[in-house]
């Protein structure tokens, strides 16, 4: 185990601070201000689990073929108004689905980068390998370490342990790093090590104990490694979190029973209140929509009830309250990424669903980020499908990776993804 | 014969089985290597009234109204904690994993219902469990099957049973693709109209009208393949074989590597399973009986699954899970086992649980330490939930305080743990003040540092490992 990170880890984070203003004495003003502005860049990551229909988020409502090819899903343009009977048009040729209202709010204003037909050569469509590709961004077997944890590994090593943290009950493979473990956390209130409440005044030998037994030197690498090093980051993280968030205050009300809307705003009590905690992931499953992607038992043609419509205005709600909750805190520089391991196929099942697809739409979002579309949306033609009927990509998600890596977090993407990849132009 | 040490007597307990006390471990390596997995794998012959009793007098499930989620939850764990037939439960949840479905769309009755299926094909012929699993409700409705039919396939059956079910996307010992997306949607075909009647005991039907009658191209063989065809022919595969032995190694073994080494073991117990008529059992049988299974590499390999930790610390030590009655029944062992990651009859996705490392998280970490703590620290031993006595504990100490923390050790797996054996042993010398105190197995210590050891041995690393 490296000792830059125990060292840092028993310095506690009282220090962390110091750490972060020290460098300045010895760089000139214009680097340090370089480092400051990325030091307080927040990156937040929204995974929607199980292949968003990409087709049935920003819909090629104009293209005949979507119709044909999905006589029981599709949207027509009389359709896309949201609740409040807003167009969630976009463009001549795309419309947001239309519960997603306050997402197109957002990008009326200009925050929200749609990035149409993305995917990698020979995409899988298995969820598994599928995930795995797009948190390692290894499309050959879907291996190694995630490319957050490469990163983490390259830039928070030292720096405060809470400087990523997860939400939820398991780590993504996006964050498998040999260094930086990252905190995942799914609920505040049980966050912390107990001990006996009979006898509190055993507690600190009890926490001693702890801590000794598991900063042994074990063999790096080892599964018993990797849980002394864990459990450390747990106890002694668990302590500066709970003490921090106290802080947190909001304005902004989330929208209720929405799990998404509950993760997004733990990422803003964190944010918001530990300064050093600069990145954030969060997910949403159910996108697998093989059968009632739309309406219910008792009206089956209903495109706004649903598995798909649920998820989505679950999804544009909590977003929405998210950057509102950061706005209100005065923390501007937030870019947000949502991406799903595959689309669906444009052609539905009979089963008011779809089956899996491969291309489809990713959404980078925030104030600093140029809204509008990249990439070509996939054509719908039956020549231009692939020989499952699906749709083929037009842009790699590595050169997203890659646009964020290198544009917003400072970081080179060619080493943390393996090679170089065309920047796409939604940040400067 | 092979003779069976005490250790690999507490290896085998720990990994067919959720480990066990010094008599159960002991009545393992008396009879062997051979003798202990006979006595593992031919559990019909033990005597399980016990279990039974406890679960009459606990559950009853005599309405499907009864069969909710908490209550199955609560059914299952009380069956892991009580059984003698510790490898039924424990091949129960492989199956689990391996079948991966979850309530989360599955009615609890159904849910309730695979389980037993599981349970009770767990050692039959693989073609035999393959086909009970698909036909039954929980698959049908998880995997969207009943919604597949003539002319509209729906591919989410077709895929899985293909993926994860028997072969894998390539072939774990070739590395050869065994399937094409052409496959996938030929396959859909074959189970079109596969449905269950709606009235209790809702059992399988095919909808004749619905099903897809046309010759299919599978595996570049084309027929009429019925869906029956299909799961036959999967079964039958060599690739099928390899997976699966595949998935019990990395389950009941150790982590398997891409080296050819662990191809080559991989591929050669893959043959029991071709030459035994497709039998789980032999195949369970020839790996538990395998010098890989005892071999270095092996033990304390793999990192326990919640649901070892939790019903492994309660078995090994002695401890009690009272299940309670419904509706004041403890699903302590449930909602923790969850927290750390393992929800069962919810995994997280088809594909089931990330062994070893997707375990391990801060938050799964706290989880563990602070089960510890609510087992360690519960004295209520009158009400529903997880404790274990003073009387109990106290019967494991020793006078001194060194030979006490070994006795848990030894006790708790056995562990071997370094220099953390003289950090527990100054634990137990330590008072409140942080100053020494003189070590005394009185009840007052006890009640105190000997719940606390037992909850700082529950928090080492080399507890965390099975």
């Amino acid at each position: 185990m490296p000792t830059t990170r125990r060292q840092f880890i028993k310095r506690g984070v009282g220090a962390v601070s110091v750490s972060l203003v020290m460098p300045r004495i010895w760089l000139s003003e214009a680097r340090a201000q370089d480092i400051a502005a990325f030091d307080s860049r927040k990156f937040v990551v929204i995974q929607l689990g199980g292949g968003n229909d990409g087709l049935n988020t920003v819909i090629p409502y104009t293209n005949a073929r979507y119709a044909s090819l999905r006589p029981v899903l599709s949207f027509d343009e009389a359709e896309l108004k949201d609740a409040q009977g807003h167009s969630t048009i976009i463009s001549n040729e795309l419309g947001f689905h239309p519960v997603m209202g306050e997402f197109k709010s957002l990008f009326d204003a200009g925050k929200v980068a749609i990035v149409n037909g993305v995917g990698y050569p020979n995409q899988s469509t298995s969820h598994f390998l599928g995930t795995d590709i797009w948190m390692t961004a290894n499309t050959n077997g879907g291996s190694g370490n995630g490319w957050l944890g490469k990163y983490a590994d390259q830039v928070y090593v030292g720096k405060s342990s809470l400087s990523a943290i997860n939400i939820g009950g398991t780590l993504p493979k996006a964050f498998f790093s040999d260094k930086f473990v990252v905190p995942t956390i799914s609920n505040f209130a049980t966050y912390t090590f107990q001990t006996d409440s009979r006898f509190a005044g055993d507690r600190n030998n009890q926490l001693n104990t702890f801590r000794a037994n598991n900063n042994r030197a074990l063999a790096p690498g080892s599964f018993a490694g990797a849980l002394a090093d864990t459990g450390i980051e747990a106890v002694d993280g668990a302590g500066a979190l709970t003490a921090a968030i106290a802080n947190y205050n909001s304005t902004v009300t989330y929208p209720a029973n929405n799990s998404l809307g509950n993760a997004l705003r733990m990422v803003a009590q964190t944010m918001t209140t530990i300064p050093d905690n600069n990145l954030g992931y969060v997910s949403l499953g159910g996108f697998d929509d093989h059968s009632a992607q739309i309406g219910s038992a008792q009206d089956p043609t209903n495109k706004l009830i649903g598995s798909h419509a649920t998820l989505l205005m679950n999804f544009s709600q909590a977003v929405k309250a998210f950057l509102d909750d950061m706005d209100a805190h005065g923390i501007r520089d937030v870019v947000i990424m949502v991406f799903s391991e595959f689309g669906r196929r444009p052609n539905e099942n009979a089963s008011r669903g779809s089956d899996h697809g491969r291309a489809a739409p990713m959404f980078v979002l925030g104030n600093p980020v140029h809204g509008g579309l990249y990439g070509q949306y996939p054509s719908l033609e039956a020549t231009a499908l692939d020989s499952a009927g699906n749709l083929k990509e037009n842009i790699d998600f590595r050169q997203v990776y890659a646009t964020i890596l290198d544009k917003w977090l400072g970081a080179d993407s060619r080493s943390i993804l393996g090679a170089s990849y065309e920047n796409l132009g939604f940040l400067n | 014969m092979a003779s069976l040490s005490y250790e690999q007597g507490a290896h085998l307990l720990r990994r067919a089985g959720f480990g066990g006390t010094p008599e159960e471990i002991d009545n393992l390596s008396t009879r062997g290597r051979e003798g202990a997995v006979d006595y593992l794998i031919n559990f019909n012959q033990i005597d399980n009234s016990a279990m039974e009793s406890l679960l009459a007098s606990s559950f009853d499930f005599s309405s499907q109204g009864d069969i909710t989620n908490g209550e199955i939850r609560r059914w299952w764990f009380t069956r892991m904690v009580a059984t003698k037939r510790q490898l039924q439960e424990k091949m129960t949840l492989f199956w689990h994993n391996h079948f991966a479905t979850s309530s989360s769309k599955v009615q609890d009755v159904f849910m309730y219902n695979q389980n037993n299926v599981l349970r009770q094909y767990a050692f039959d012929r693989f073609d035999t469990l393959l086909l009970r699993v698909s036909q039954d409700p929980a698959m049908l409705i998880w995997l969207d099957n009943i919604t597949n039919v003539l002319g509209r396939p729906n591919e989410n059956f077709a895929r899985e049973i293909q993926e994860l079910f028997t072969m894998g996307i390539n072939d774990v010992v070739t590395g050869q693709q065994n399937y094409t997306e052409e496959d996938v949607k030929e396959v859909a075909r074959a189970f079109t109209g596969w449905n269950y009647r709606r009235q209790p005991p809702f059992p399988f039907q095919i909808n004749a009208s619905q099903h897809d009658n046309g010759t299919k191209t599978i595996f570049g063989q084309q027929s009429n393949f019925s869906g029956e065809d299909v799961i036959t022919i999967l079964a039958a595969k060599p690739a099928t074989a390899r997976y699966l032995t595949w998935k019990l190694f990395n389950f009941f073994v150790y982590p398997v590597t891409n080296s050819s080494a662990d191809k080559a073991t991989i591929d050669t117990f893959s043959k029991v399973y071709l030459n035994n008529d497709h039998s789980i059992k032999e195949l369970v049988r020839a790996i538990f009986t395998s010098d890989e299974f005892f071999s270095e590499r092996a033990l304390f390999s793999l990192i326990k699954q919640p649901v070892e930790y939790t019903v492994g610390s309660i078995r090994m030590l002695g401890g009690t899970y009272n299940p309670g009655t419904n509706p004041r029944g403890s699903n302590t062992l449930a909602q923790s086992s969850r927290n750390m990651g393992q929800d069962l009859f919810g995994p997280p996705d088809v594909a089931g649980w990330e062994f070893n490392l997707g375990w391990i998280n801060t938050a799964s970490m706290l989880e563990r330490y602070n089960f510890a703590n609510t087992y360690l620290s519960n004295r209520n031993t009158n009400n529903p939930g997880v404790f274990v006595t003073n009387d109990q504990l106290k019967s494991i100490t020793k006078a001194a305080s060194k030979k006490t923390v070994k006795k848990f050790l030894a006790r708790l797996g056995p562990l071997s743990v370094g220099e953390a054996l003289g950090t527990l042993r100054t634990y137990l010398e330590t008072g409140d003040n942080g100053q020494p105190v003189v070590y005394v197995n009185d009840d007052a210590t006890v009640d105190k540092k000997i719940r606390g050891l037992v909850h700082q041995i529950m928090s080492l690393p080399e507890y965390q490992l099975n």
